[in-house]
C-alpha cells in the first residue's frame, strides 16, 4: 500500500545543513499498522512529513497505493493536498474558528467534486459516531478538552476515508491515564476502519502494543524492523536494546564455544560463567557484553553452576513489584523481585539469568554507561 | 512598612500623572467663558462651550469628515502595506528577510516630523525631487504633477509612516499561529489558496483586528503630518483644530472650546480602546496549544520573488532611503535647485554656533531619559502591585494605567497645560512640564513588566521571604534582577518615544523648553530649509545605531530568522 524507497531529506539551516533522513525504506501492506519508533531527533517525524507531502524529500521515492507521490530525481512532488491521506497532528490542530461539525466536514467541503450537503452531513455524523462525539457536533472548537480534541482530529482524518492514515505522536499530549484509554480506542478504531496506518512515536510501549510491524529509527536510518515481539526480544545492537529499555549490560569474554549453536561467556571479575545460544558466531576471547532485562533475572539463595554471585545494594519497593540493585563484580544488575521475598540490603545472593532471553554484543559496540 | 509606602507612592504618582490632568480637562469643558482658564477668577460653570462646539456646522462639515477620511484612508494603506510586508517576511522564502526586518524599523524610530519634512522636500509641487525627476523624464512643465499638499498626499504619507508599528504587531500574530493548523488543512485536501482564505485568515482574524483598531486609535492622535502636510492643504483634522484653537494668530487661546472638542475624541478613543481590549482577549483564546516547534514551512515565492522584492524595495525607498538622502543633500546645499547647488557645511556651522540648538539637544535627552525612567519605575511598581497583592484598588489602578495607551498625546499635552497653568508651582514653560507630560505613558511598562512578572514564579519571592529577607530586600535582590531585561527594553522604548515626541512639546512650547523636533519644525517654518535638514540629518545619524540595538532586543523575542 505504502512504499518508501531510500528516502533522503536534508535541512539547510543557518549553521550548515542537517541530514535528517538518510536512506529510509519500508513498505506497509494494505490494512497494516506500521510504527516508526525512535528518540526525538531520529528522523521519524521528518519521514512522516515527507510521506504527507508537508516536506519535500531530496531523494528516493514514495508510492501511496498505485500513485507515485514523490520522486525528486524525476521531478515528482505531489503537494500534500492532492495526496489521499488523513493525518492526526501532535497538537491536534483543531481550527479554533469552526465548530466541531465544520472541523470534521472540512475535508469534504474542500473536495472536488464537492459531495452534496446530505452526503457531507451523513459522512460527518458517521465519523463523529465512530469516535463517540456525535453529541458535540455543534460545540465551539475552543471549548474542547484534550481528549475531545484528539477524537475530533481522528474523525477529521478519517472522514474522507483516506488510503493512508498518518499519526504523529497523537497520544503524547495526553495525561497518563487518558493516554492508555485512548490507546485502546485508537486500536479499536483502526481495526474497525481497516485503514492502512503509519504511526510515529517515541513510546516503546505504544509501539509494541499497537503495531503489526515496528521499525526502530536512529540517526535518520531504520536500524531494525520487524514483528514487535521479535524486535523486543532480539534487539540487533546495543543501541536498540538500550532504547527498548534493556537495563543490564554485563561485561565478559567468550571462554568456550560449544557446538555451532552455543557459547560460554566468562564474566569479568570471575563472578560466574553463562552458557548462552550463539547467534553471532564470535571468536574465542572476544570481549563482549551480555545484555538482558530486569524481569529475566531470578534470585537464588545458593550457588549453582549457572549462577552469578552478587550482593544486594538497594531495594526499591514499588507496590506490585520491588526493584533490586545487585552489585555483581563491577557491574550493577537491576532485577525485579516479588515484594514478598524477604531480603535486605547487604545480603549475599546468586543470580540466574534465563539464557534464551540474553543477547550478546561485541564490547566495542556498547558505549560506556 | 517602607514597602507599603513605596507602593502607595507609585500608585499615587500613576494616578496623578494620568488622571489629574484629565479631570482638569473635563472641568475646563464645563467652565466659561472659553478664553478663561478653568479656575481663573471670573470663570463659571457653563454649557456654552459644548453648545458652541457641537452646534457649529463646521464641526460636521470639515473636522469630523476630514478626520474620518484621514483615519480610514491611512489605516487602509498602512494595513495593506504592513500585512504584505509581514506575510512576506514571516511566511515566505523572500531573500534578505533579516535585513528587510531591520530596515523597516527605520521609519518607526525616526521622528515623524523628520519624515514629514523630508517628504515635503521630495514631493513639493515646485522643487520636490520626485516632481523635478518626473518633469525631466517626460518633458512636462511644472509645477507638479504630484502635489503632496492634498488630502490624498496626507493619507498616503501617514499610511507609510504608520506601517512599521503595525508590521511588528502583525509579525507577532503570524508567528504565534500554530503551523499545523494550516498543515491539517493541506492534508485534508485543501490547496494553499483555499487554506489561506479558509484557515489562515480566519484564525488570524482577531490577531489582525486588534492591531487594526490600535492603528486607528494612533492615527486619530497623529499631529505631525496633519500640521506639516495637512495645514498647507487646508485639511483640518481634530488634532490640528485643537492646536489652532489654542495657538490662533489673531486671538486668545480658547481653552473651553478646545476642551469640548477634546472630550468627543477622548470618548471615541476610549471606545476604540475597549474594542481593542476585547479583540486581544479573543486573540488569546484563539492561540491553540502548539506542538513542539516545527517551523512553519515558508511558501516558495518562485516567479513572484522579483515582484515581491520590488514591492519591499519601493516601500523602503520611499520610507527610508529617499528621506535620508534628501535631508543629507539639502543640509549640504541649503535647499536650492540642482543647477545652483554647491556642497558646503554652512548649515551645520550656523546650527552648531547657535546656543539654542545645543540647548535643544540637552533638553531632548533630559526629557526623554527622565520621563522614560519615571514611567518605567512607576509602571513596574504598579504592575507588581496589581499581580502580587490583594490591594483593593488594584483593578482601578490597572484600568487607569491601561487607559494611558488611549489618550491622544495632543489631549495629554493640552490637559497638562491646563493643570500647570492653574497650579502655581512654576513648571509651566520649563522642560519639567515636558517630563511630567511624557511620563503618562505607563501602559508600555506595565505591559512589558507584567509579562516579565508572570514568568517569575511567585515562589521565587516567597523563598526569599522564608530565607529571612524583608520586602525591600526581596525586591532588590530577587525581583529587580529578574526583571532587568524587561525594564531595560521598556526604558529603551519609552526613551525613543520621548525622543520622537513632537505633539506634546509643540503644545507646551516656550522659549526655554524647545526640543530637537520643535527646533526642526521652527527652522523649516522660518524657511531656513538647510538648517532644518541638518537637524533632520543629525537625528537620522543618531537613530541608525539605535535601530540595531532595537533589532537585537526584538530578535531575542523572535529567534525566527
Amino acid at each position: 500500500m505504502l512504499k518508501v524507497k531510500s528516502l533522503h531529506k536534508t535541512y539547510q539551516g543557518p549553521d550548515g545543513s542537517f541530514h535528517a533522513v538518510r536512506g529510509v525504506s519500508f513498505e506497509i501492506p494494505q490494512g497494516g499498522f506500521f510504527t516508526l519508533l525512535g528518540p526525538s531527533g531520529c528522523g521519524k517525524t521528518t519521514t512522516l512529513r515527507c510521506i504527507a507531502g508537508l516536506e519535500d524529500a531530496d531523494g528516493g521515492s514514495i508510492t501511496i497505493g498505485e500513485q507515485l507521490v514523490a520522486d525528486p530525481t524525476n521531478g515528482v512532488h505531489m503537494p500534500a493536498f492532492r495526496r489521499n491521506i488523513g493525518m492526526v497532528f501532535q497538537s491536534y490542530a483543531i481550527w479554533p474558528h469552526m465548530d466541531v461539525f465544520s472541523n470534521v466536514a472540512y475535508p469534504l467541503r474542500v473536495a472536488r467534486p464537492r459531495p452534496s450537503h446530505d452526503e457531507i452531513e451523513t459522512s460527518v455524523m458517521e465519523a463523529l459516531k465512530l469516535v463517540g462525539m456525535e453529541s458535540l457536533a455543534k460545540r465551539s472548537a475552543t471549548k474542547l478538552s484534550g481528549g475531545q480534541q484528539q477524537r475530533i482530529a481522528f474523525a477529521r482524518a478519517l472522514v474522507r476515508q483516506p488510503q493512508l492514515l498518518l499519526l504523529d505522536e497523537p497520544l503524547s499530549n495526553l495525561d497518563a491515564k487518558l493516554r492508555e484509554q485512548m490507546r485502546f480506542e485508537l486500536q479499536e478504531l483502526v481495526a474497525r476502519t481497516g485503514v492502512t496506518t503509519l504511526y510515529v512515536t517515541h513510546d516503546q510501549a505504544e509501539a509494541l502494543a499497537m503495531s503489526d510491524q515496528v521499525a526502530v529509527m536512529s540517526g535518520g536510518q531504520i536500524v531494525q524492523s520487524g514483528d514487535p515481539r521479535a524486535v523486543y526480544e532480539r534487539p540487533q545492537d546495543a543501541q536498540v536494546a538500550d532504547f527498548l529499555g534493556i537495563a543490564n549490560f554485563m561485561p565478559g569474554r567468550i571462554s568456550a564455544l560449544g557446538d555451532s549453536k552455543s557459547l560460554s561467556v566468562k564474566l569479568d571479575g570471575s563472578i560466574g560463567v553463562l552458557r548462552l545460544p550463539d547467534l553471532n558466531s564470535f571468536a574465542p576471547e572476544t570481549a563482549v557484553r551480555v545484555v538482558f532485562r530486569p524481569e529475566d533475572v531470578v534470585m537464588r539463595t545458593a550457588a549453582a553452576d549457572d549462577t552469578v554471585e552478587g550482593r544486594i545494594e538497594r531495594i526499591n519497593f514499588q507496590g506490585t513489584v520491588s526493584e533490586c540493585h545487585v552489585r555483581a563484580g563491577e557491574t550493577l544488575v537491576r532485577m525485579l523481585i516479588h515484594p514478598s521475598v524477604r531480603v535486605q540490603r547487604g545480603d549475599q545472593i546468586w543470580l540466574a539469568v534465563d539464557p534464551t532471553r540474553c543477547v550478546v554484543f561485541p564490547a566495542e559496540s556498547v558505549a560506556l554507561r | 512598612m517602607a514597602g507599603k509606602l513605596i507602593l502607595a507612592g507609585a500608585a499615587v504618582v500613576a494616578i496623578y500623572l494620568i488622571s489629574v490632568p484629565l479631570i482638569f480637562l473635563l472641568g475646563t469643558a464645563f467652565r466659561g467663558p472659553a478664553d478663561f482658564l478653568p479656575f481663573e477668577p471670573g470663570s463659571r460653570w457653563t454649557l456654552d462651550n459644548l453648545w458652541d462646539v457641537y452646534l457649529d456646522p463646521a464641526l460636521y462639515r470639515s473636522i469630523l469628515p476630514n478626520t474620518a477620511i484621514f483615519a480610514a484612508g491611512s489605516v487602509t494603506i498602512t494595513f495593506v502595506i504592513a500585512f504584505t510586508l509581514a506575510w512576506l517576511v514571516e511566511r515566505t522564502d523572500l531573500p534578505f528577510r533579516s535585513a528587510i526586518f531591520t530596515a523597516i524599523l527605520f521609519p518607526l524610530l525616526v521622528p515623524t516630523v523628520v519624515l514629514a519634512i523630508a517628504w515635503t522636500l521630495l514631493c513639493a509641487p515646485n522643487a520636490g525631487w520626485v516632481n523635478v525627476a518626473i518633469r525631466g523624464l517626460f518633458g512636462v512643465q511644472g509645477p507638479g504633477p504630484i502635489n503632496i499638499f492634498t488630502m490624498p498626499g496626507l493619507i498616503i504619507c501617514q499610511g507609510i509612516a504608520s506601517t512599521p508599528f503595525v508590521f511588528l504587531l502583525l509579525c507577532a500574530a503570524l508567528r504565534t499561529m500554530n503551523p499545523s493548523l494550516e498543515e491539517a488543512s493541506n492534508t485534508s485536501g485543501a490547496s494553499p489558496i483555499v487554506t489561506f482564505f479558509k484557515i489562515t485568515l480566519p484564525v488570524l482574524r482577531p490577531g489582525i483586528l486588534a492591531p487594526l483598531i490600535l492603528a486607528t486609535l494612533l492615527t486619530l492622535e497623529q499631529f505631525d503630518l496633519p500640521l506639516i502636510i495637512g495645514f498647507p492643504a487646508r485639511v483640518n483634522v481634530f488634532t490640528t483644530r485643537l492646536f489652532f484653537d489654542l495657538n490662533a494668530e489673531d486671538q486668545l487661546p480658547k481653552y473651553g472650546s478646545a476642551a469640548a472638542v477634546a472630550l468627543l475624541f477622548l470618548v471615541i478613543a476610549i471606545l476604540l480602546l475597549a474594542l481593542y481590549n476585547y479583540m486581544v482577549r479573543r486573540a488569546e483564546r484563539y492561540v491553540t496549544m502548539t506542538g513542539k516547534g516545527y517551523r512553519p514551512t515558508r511558501l516558495k515565492l518562485g516567479r513572484w520573488r522579483a515582484p515581491a522584492l520590488v514591492f519591499v524595495g519601493a516601500y523602503l525607498t520611499f520610507a527610508a532611503v529617499l528621506p535620508a538622502l534628501v535631508l543629507l543633500w539639502t543640509s549640504l546645499t541649503g535647499g536650492v535647485t540642482w543647477s545652483e547647488a554647491t556642497l558646503s557645511w554652512t548649515a551645520y556651522e550656523k546650527l552648531t554656533s547657535d546656543p539654542r540648538f545645543w540647548k535643544a539637544v540637552v533638553n531632548t535627552f533630559i526629557v526623554a531619559a527622565c520621563s522614560a525612567g519615571i514611567a518605567t519605575l512607576v509602571g513596574a511598581l504598579i504592575s507588581w502591585q496589581i499581580l502580587r497583592t490583594r490591594f483593593i484598588g488594584r483593578n482601578l489602578l490597572d484600568f487607569i494605567s491601561f487607559l494611558s495607551i488611549g489618550i491622544p498625546s495632543v489631549i495629554a499635552g493640552f490637559a497638562v497645560m491646563l493643570l500647570y497653568l492653574s497650579l502655581p508651582i512654576g513648571v509651566y514653560g520649563t522642560i519639567w512640564i515636558l517630563v511630567l507630560a511624557y511620563s503618562y505613558r505607563i501602559a508600555v511598562t506595565t505591559r512589558l513588566s507584567r509579562a516579565a512578572l508572570m514568568q517569575i514564579h511567585a515562589e521565587l519571592e516567597e523563598a526569599s521571604s522564608i530565607s529571612g529577607a524583608g520586602w525591600l530586600d526581596t525586591i532588590r535582590r530577587i525581583v529587580l534582577p529578574l526583571m532587568t531585561p524587561a525594564l531595560l527594553s521598556s526604558f529603551l522604548l519609552l526613551f525613543m518615544v520621548g525622543f520622537r515626541e513632537f505633539t506634546i512639546p509643540m503644545m507646551l512650547q516656550s522659549d526655554d523648553n524647545w526640543v530637537l523636533s520643535v527646533v526642526m519644525w521652527r527652522l523649516q517654518n522660518d524657511r531656513q530649509t538647510g538648517e532644518a535638514a541638518a537637524v533632520g540629518t543629525l537625528i537620522v545619524l543618531f537613530v541608525i545605531p539605535i535601530i540595531f540595538l532595537m533589532r537585537r532586543y526584538l530578535l531575542a523575542q523572535q529567534n525566527n530568522d
